[in-house]
């Protein structure tokens, strides 16, 4: 939870101090961290004692229960968005 | 982006295997938490460059919960529906199913209470949930709606899937990510308890 106060902070700055001129840095710097922290990921993966062996008997299993319920949510939140949330946007625009 | 990311998450988890230059890279997996600081830090600067987004939110009113609403129904649902496929009980599918994401907390928990295996299907579940939300935000952004987006994150979309949600869509749909994260953070340890012992 302490990243939301962090992330407050940015936007306070992004609002009234940080120049607009290095939008296009800050948005390298975003990539980079990202890439940083997909790697810490992939690191912490591999590390994890019998990773591709418990990849091997429990992926099919592990892909279903992934893949239903994401599924499942994207539908939902899609179908509700355009109904109740998407003419909002329209009218803003 | 895409392409990076994939080349970045093959390279670590080959360096994981390998155990090569294991100093340096527990140094990095240990302070990650200040790298995810960092970029939290520069999203909220990206936020506050964008100028009257708090207006905007504030039109949501109410719905600004249908994104979570439907995050945690089509979770629920998937979870009933894996319970029927799988040969895990109803109680056992609809608790990794509710991790929304949040791979580290589920399968610990779900480890503890139902036992190594759930624990680790838990684990891997929600470990794919959050790769694939990284790689399919941009598919989600063009062919359906920006909200999709943060459907696939679920939990993650307060924290690491941010960077690709402000990469693919735009300064407000980051803000009512953060605030679907929250959201379904905070739910994520409520509903494994009580789907585990209710179903």
């Amino acid at each position: 939870m302490y990243l939301i106060p962090v992330m407050c902070l940015g936007v306070i700055i992004g609002r009234w101090i940080f120049p607009e001129k290095y939008k296009k840095l800050n948005e390298r710097l975003q990539t980079i961290c990202t890439i940083i922290l997909i790697f810490c990921m992939g690191v912490t993966l591999g590390s994890r004692d019998n990773f591709l062996s418990e990849l091997k008997s429990l992926g099919v299993q592990s892909f279903l229960f992934f893949f239903i319920p994401t599924a499942l949510s994207v539908i939902l939140v899609f179908v509700f968005t355009r109904r109740l949330m998407d003419k909002h946007r329209e009218v803003k625009k | 982006m895409v392409i990076l990311a994939l080349l970045a998450l093959f390279a670590g988890i080959a360096c994981g295997l390998s155990g090569a230059g294991a100093s340096v890279l527990s140094f990095l997996t240990s302070h990650v938490d200040i790298i995810l600081c960092l970029l939290m830090f520069l999203v909220g600067i990206s936020v506050g460059l964008h100028r009257g987004l708090l207006a905007n939110l504030r039109k949501y009113h109410i719905r600004i919960f249908i994104i979570p609403a439907g995050v945690v129904a089509g979770s629920l649902a998937g979870g009933m529906l894996c319970g029927l496929v799988t040969p895990f009980t109803m109680g056992e599918s609809t608790a990794v199913a509710c991790g929304l994401g949040w791979y580290s907390l589920t399968g610990v928990t779900l480890g503890n209470l139902a036992g190594a295996q759930v624990g680790s299907i838990a684990f891997l579940s929600n470990l794919m949930r959050e790769i694939f939300s990284f790689f399919c935000i941009p598919i989600l952004s063009r062919r359906l709606n920006s909200y999709s987006c943060i459907a696939s994150a679920g939990a993650t979309s307060e924290d690491t899937t941010l960077p690709m949600m402000i990469k693919y869509t735009d300064e407000e749909t980051v803000v009512l990510s953060v605030i679907n994260g929250v959201i379904c953070s905070a739910l994520v340890p409520v509903l494994i308890s009580v789907c585990y012992q209710i179903f």
